[in-house]
């Protein structure tokens, strides 16, 4: 039992204590709250950057780096970094930090532009900026495409922040007195604004880009016509004087004014970016469709002074089209001058007439050879061409297309290019031919013979007259003596002192007697009826037979 | 010879004293002249190295973000302590901007540095290499941090502005003034205290 012998109480096995080189003390949450922190705010700001784009403006003028701001709606959405010159040194490039939440500036047609103080015909704008400096105005684009690289616009542009409305585009031969920002008015008000113009690829048209504002783009029809309302309209035409203007900002900076006409069936809101034509004046603007023009020469042996381009021309007294030149040609054969007048008509303008032709003779209105046919009977039949006095004050002369069948007639060739139509002499002319027959015909008079004649009349008649002075008048003397002597006598009798004047005033006054006595008689015989028959009662008292007072 | 690594002397009056271990809130004063001999430092090497790279980061901070930003109706401006030298240099002045430079962004940089790369061999009870030269350093650069005086100006230039402009202090600022706090704490005299625990 040995075992039993040793034995002792167990001796814990010696534990190994190791000591960490390195105890982490709670002190390093410190550092680690500071790099937390740290990085926090680097990945915040790392998050809030947006994307870096360069803008191209043409002078760096109020920009400047680090201070200059990107604004939309007055809200900073970046802030430019730095302002270099270009390698080109023909522009400046302006590096701009967006945000992150103006991401979309990104997009390839968002537009960028300096906004400072600034006077223009449309106000005064960006007062503000005097105190804070320029700041770069922006216009996030809809594209879905972004772009690194932008140009700057020089000028702000005058519809931003998707402003709701709609923009149209005119086309017009030439911009007049319009510009950005011109209005464009509707009944004189004004709903929106001239936004952009160019020139047409070709160069022989402008398109003047417009927009209108949101209630009232629905005014905008199909059927609506745009004239420029620019400046005080003067005109002196063949239907005399006319002088129109719109609102005064339109006479200082341009307008252009749209109306629908009055009539206007099925009409409906146009669509945006439609084109319409932009018309010189309101009067032209609101006449019905021109139609097809067709271009006619007429060819006058007279001088023309007093007929311009752009004069009416009248198809029976109705206007169907206008002047459009006026050259004077030389003539080979007759060694004169005649003048050639190229004047354009709407047929369509005729209306009812137009349509009703048409149908009648089964014209088709694009074929030139199908109106020249058309024409060449018209001419059969008498028509011809005349340049007429509109206007005796100003001396215009318009042409008039009238039937004259007494007209001579004349060869019309159907195959020529450009259509003639016969002429005849204007109505001046006309005028001057009349007075010219006139004074020929009282030239023709026999004038002397009737002076002749009237000489022996007259003659004739002095010597009657001699013979009335001496047979008649002598005797009328007589006649009238003996009238003179009968006046008298008549006179006497009627004096107050004669006879018969006395015994007629004696008869008056017995006649006065006998018809008292009996109106006594009359009385009494009322009162006593019986008289009649038996007499006069002798107990009768006198007063009886006095007249009574009834 | 006496052992001298045991011995202290009075800095203001040249007394020697035998070093003494103190206890939390205790400290020694010299008996001749009153001044303070020793502080209990209750810093452990560890601490002490978290918190200096704690101020490396603040540092980092207070440089890199703006101080302050101001604004005046619209323009606005902000700067860092590194704009606030270049504002400086442009001017006549640009001597001036060199001590900015110094005194409150390299001399504190120098610090941080030497004493993460000191406090980082120390943890290991090594001394460094370089030991001898950045400990002289460090006692050397103390006098030209002066991150405080930055502080305080800064501080003062806000509340002078606010009246007349907005004044917004920014991340840079409170940086700024932790680390100025910080540095207080861990690029102290007690940092000598290294030549008696690496010998």
């Amino acid at each position: 039992m040995k075992s039993a012998v040793t034995e002792e109480p167990p001796v814990p096995a010696p534990k190994t204590v190791k000591t960490r080189r390195f105890s982490i003390s709670m002190v390093w949450i410190v550092p680690i709250v500071a790099v937390l922190v740290g990085i926090s705010l680097v990945v915040h700001n790392w998050l809030q950057q947006g994307p870096t784009i360069q803008i191209t403006f043409k002078t760096g003028q109020g920009l400047t780096a680090n201070k200059t701001e990107v604004k939309y709606r007055n809200v900073v959405i970046g802030h430019v970094t730095t302002v270099d010159l270009s390698p080109d040194q023909k522009s400046v490039t302006a590096t701009v930090k967006l945000s992150k939440q103006a991401e979309n500036f990104a997009a390839e047609d968002s537009s960028f532009w300096v906004v400072s103080a600034r006077i223009g015909a449309g106000g005064i704008s960006g007062i503000d900026t005097l105190l804070s400096g320029d700041f770069i105005g922006a216009d996030a684009g809809q594209s879905k495409k972004r772009a690194k690289v932008f140009t700057g616009l020089e000028t702000p542009p005058p519809i931003t922040y998707g402003e709701p409305g709609r923009r149209f585009t005119l086309h017009t031969t030439d911009l007049g007195s319009l510009g950005v920002g011109s209005s464009v008015s509707y009944r004189k008000i004004s709903v929106g604004q001239v936004v952009s113009y160019q020139l047409a690829k070709d160069g022989k048209s402008v398109d003047i880009e417009i927009f209108v504002h949101a209630p009232y783009d629905a005014f905008i029809t199909d059927n609506t016509r745009f004239w420029n309302a620019s400046g005080v309209d003067i005109e002196a035409g063949a239907n005399g004087f006319a002088v129109r203007t719109e609102s005064l900002s339109s006479l200082l900076v341009g307008g252009i004014a749209f109306r629908a006409p009055q009539y206007n069936p099925n009409d409906q809101a146009a669509a945006e970016d439609k084109v319409f034509e932009l018309f010189d004046d309101e009067q032209s603007a609101l006449a019905p469709p021109k139609g097809r023009a067709q271009y006619l020469v007429l060819r006058f042996e007279q001088a023309l002074r007093g007929l311009k381009t752009g004069a009416p021309v009248e198809f029976l007294g109705v206007e169907i089209g206008q002047v459009v030149s006026v050259n004077l040609d030389f003539d080979a054969a007759t060694r004169s001058f005649p003048v050639n007048v190229g004047i354009v008509i709407y047929p369509q303008r005729l209306g009812q007439a137009h349509t009703k032709m048409l149908k009648e003779l089964r014209h088709d209105p694009d074929d030139e050879r199908n109106a020249a046919e058309l024409l060449g009977t018209f001419i059969d039949h008498g028509l011809r061409a005349q340049a007429r006095s509109g206007n005796l004050l100003t001396g215009q002369l318009y042409i008039a297309l009238d039937f004259d069948p007494k007209a001579p007639k004349v060869v019309f060739d159907p195959t020529a290019r450009p259509i003639t139509i016969p002429t005849i002499p204007g109505s001046l002319e006309q005028l001057q031919e009349q007075f010219q027959a006139m004074v020929e015909k009282i030239n023709r008079l026999p004038i002397e013979r009737i002076a002749n004649n009237l000489d022996a009349n007259l003659v004739e008649l002095h010597s009657s007259l001699k013979q009335f002075n001496k047979n008649t008048l002598p005797g009328v003397q007589g006649t009238l003596l003996e009238v003179s002597k009968t006046l008298q006598s008549a006179n006497s009798t009627l004096a107050d002192d004669s006879p018969q004047r006395e015994q007629l005033t004696q008869t008056l006054d017995e006649l006065g007697r006998m018809s008292r006595s009996l109106r006594e008689l009359a009385d009494y015989l009322g009162r006593n009826p019986e008289s009649l028959l038996r007499g006069r009662p002798k107990d009768a008292p006198a007063d009886a037979l006095k007249p009574s007072r009834n | 010879m006496l052992d001298t690594d045991q011995l202290i002397i009075c800095e203001h009056c040249d007394c020697v004293y035998h070093k003494v271990p103190l206890k939390k809130h205790q400290k020694a004063l010299c008996q001749r002249c009153g001044a303070v001999l020793q502080r209990y430092n209750g810093m452990t090497l560890q601490q002490r190295l978290a918190l200096s790279i704690t101020a490396g980061v603040l540092w980092l901070m207070a440089n890199f973000y703006p101080v302050m930003s101001i604004s005046l109706k619209g323009l606005s401006n902000s700067a860092t302590l590194w704009d606030s030298v270049l504002a400086l240099a442009d001017g006549p002045i640009t001597f001036i901007a060199l001590v900015a430079a110094i005194s409150i962004i390299i001399a504190p940089m120098f610090q941080l540095a030497i004493l993460i790369w000191v406090l980082g061999f120390a943890l290991a009870s090594k001394r460094s290499p370089g030991f001898i030269t950045f400990m002289r350093w460090l006692e050397s650069l103390r006098p030209w941090s002066m991150l405080e005086v930055c502080l305080l100006g800064a501080m003062v230039a806000v509340f002078k502005l606010a009246g007349l402009l907005d004044v917004l202090p920014g991340i840079g600022l409170f940086a700024l003034a932790i680390l100025s706090l910080l540095m207080i704490r861990i690029a102290g005299r007690d940092i000598r205290e290294l030549w008696d625990a690496l010998p």
